[in-house]
């Protein structure tokens, strides 16, 4: 890992110095393209490395440029249950469903949102989990029964630790040079995840970035899951004879004792 | 140790499983029961999706089930006729539960219907389990102050008349019953159902069912109940797994490997305690359960929302 990060640092000062152009901007390189779920995956972290391009080199020196980093999980279909209580029984009663949800969303800056731009940017960017917005399936965004599914959406994944918030994260090597620790849980979606970078200048949004993240099992995990899916008949065959082969082995070892 | 788990799509604690299904495996294997009934709850309290934990489960039976049945087999304790009529039964219900289960989880009330399925019959069982344990206990105390022998036969209650005179009746040697198929068809599709919905193997309401309902000799009951849930286990595995995609097998494999060997040391540990004391021990376990799952069902919960992907 440390000398694909040297890698992409090295071809990432070599775009800089090769950089013609006096238009200011951003670029981003990860630690990882591909993160690997093995049977021993417990979470892990990426590090998403960048730089400011072209910047006026007082306001470098000032901190009046920021950054701030999303890594976004695939989007998808997320219906949002809320209990009732009937016949004295906690039951799934009113739902509503919510397309483009990123199935995870991991953000960290260089200083709290609020001090980098102003909110309406923030809004329009969705930058911080605040500013997420989900499209509900029915009524508006308006509807206020649809805000408060929209904010259990952020809570619960916020609880799963799939939604993760961690301003100030983002610490500058030098003063055109970043470094921002995303966290990678347990419990990452699978599919392709994306890493975006946003660049500020004195509150103003300059440019943005962004690169491809796979999330994939590996090995055994991948077979399983895989064979599972696509062959669900003959999996299901391969359970049984693993259970009667394990049945029948417990008979014949614990008889001769 | 921790240990990421394909279907589930989860990292769980192997030894945390692994003890899980030997403290199971030791209790079937002193009370003489599947124990799927107990898995499948402490599975769902381990945050297993209730789905996984139900389709994983019956994958776990086939394991404890075959041991069993080929033991008794091998005795030539089963009637495989019986066992057969019970069988096509089973795998009737099954089917039709592996429908029911599809449709429940599309619907967002699957794990509302496996928790009320478990609180009514574990409360059911284990209530008549205490009652009837406690009141062998006194029965036997009572013997044994007048001196006389208890007789476990006169509990038993005569022969329904209503069951005697359905119809499509067959005879089935190895009992030495003849009787008509459409009780032991209907028996044989509620387990069938049970597995699919509940992942259990069903013996809990077989066995009595058999003894009371059907007057099947005891020698036989334990032997052809166990084969009868084998098949339907593996059907209801095989179904799930076409169907749901929710047969773990790696859970499945640690829970296989806890349980058989928690049965041997469960086995030798009754021996040593008498039926009618191992009967209310279980009932209280049952209960305990039951009371458990019931808690969470009334209670206001901490967080009123859920997520699931798909649509509703």
């Amino acid at each position: 890992m440390i000398l694909r990060l040297l890698t992409a640092l090295f071809l990432l000062l070599a775009t800089t110095a090769t950089a013609q152009e006096e238009k200011p901007g951003i670029q981003i390189g990860l630690s990882e393209e591909v993160v690997e779920i093995s049977s021993s995956f417990s979470g892990t972290e990426i590090i998403i490395f960048g730089s400011i391009e072209n910047g006026i080199a007082e306001d470098l020196k000032a901190g009046l440029y920021d950054v701030v980093v999303v890594l976004e999980g695939p989007r998808e279909l997320v219906t949002v249950r809320r209990r009732e209580r009937k016949l004295g029984i906690w039951v799934n009663g009113t739902a509503r469903d919510f397309i483009d949800v990123p199935s995870s969303y991991s953000v960290a800056s260089t200083k709290p949102f609020s001090q980098i731009t102003d909110a309406e940017d923030a809004r329009i960017l969705q930058i911080g989990l605040e500013n997420l917005s989900f499209r509900p399936v029915d009524g508006g965004i308006g509807d206020p029964l649809n805000a408060e599914f929209a904010a259990s959406v952020k809570r619960l994944k916020t609880d799963k630790d799939l939604y993760l918030e961690r301003p100030g994260g983002i610490s500058f090597l030098t003063p055109s040079l970043f470094k921002a620790r995303l966290a990678v849980p347990a419990n990452v979606p699978i599919g392709r995840h994306t890493a975006r970078a946003f660049m500020f200048h004195k509150g103003k949004f300059v440019e943005s970035q962004f690169l491809p993240l796979t999330v994939k099992k590996i090995g055994f995990e991948q077979f399983t899951y895989d064979f599972a899916h696509q062959y669900g008949f003959w999996f299901g065959i391969i359970c049984v004879i693993v259970a009667a082969f394990t049945g029948w082995l417990a008979s014949v070892v614990f008889r001769k004792n | 140790m921790n240990l990421y788990l394909p279907i589930a799509e989860m990292s769980v604690n192997v030894l945390v499983l692994f003890s899980m299904g030997a403290g199971v495996g030791f209790l079937s294997g002193m009370f003489g029961v599947g124990g799927g009934f107990l898995m499948t709850p402490l599975l769902i309290f381990y945050n297993i999706p209730p789905a996984v934990a139900v389709a994983t489960e019956a994958n776990q039976i086939v394991a404890s089930s075959f041991s069993g049945a080929l033991a008794h087999l091998r005795r030539a304790a089963v009637d495989i006729k019986l066992g057969i009529m019970l069988l096509v039964g089973g795998i009737a219900g099954s089917a039709a539960g592996v429908v029911i289960f599809s449709a429940l989880r599309e619907a967002g009330q699957l794990d509302l219907i496996i928790s009320i399925l478990y609180v009514l019959f574990l409360g059911t069982i284990g209530t008549l389990m205490v009652i009837e344990s406690l009141g062998a206990i006194r029965k036997a105390r009572k013997a044994a102050e007048s001196g006389e022998e208890a007789n476990p036969a006169a509990a038993l209650p005569t022969h329904r008349p209503w069951i005697a005179n359905l119809p499509f009746k067959m005879r089935f040697e190895r009992s030495q019953l003849y009787l008509s198929v459409i009780p032991v068809l209907v028996l044989g599709f509620l387990v069938g159902v049970l597995a699919s919905i509940m992942g259990v193997g069903g013996g809990f309401i077989m066995v009595p069912a058999m003894i009371y309902l059907l007057r099947v000799p005891t020698n036989v009951v334990i032997g052809t109940s166990l084969f009868q849930i084998m098949f339907v286990t593996m059907f209801t595995t095989v179904a799930q797994a076409a169907t749901n995609q929710t047969v773990d097998i790696v859970l499945a494999f640690i829970l296989m490997v806890g349980g058989v060997i928690g049965a041997q040391f469960g086995a030798h540990a009754g021996q040593k305690l008498k039926g009618e004391q191992l009967r209310a021990l279980l009932g209280l376990i049952v209960l305990a359960v039951c009371l458990r799952m019931g808690w969470d069902l009334v209670t206001t919960p901490d967080e009123l929302f859920s997520l699931g992907t798909g649509g509703h």
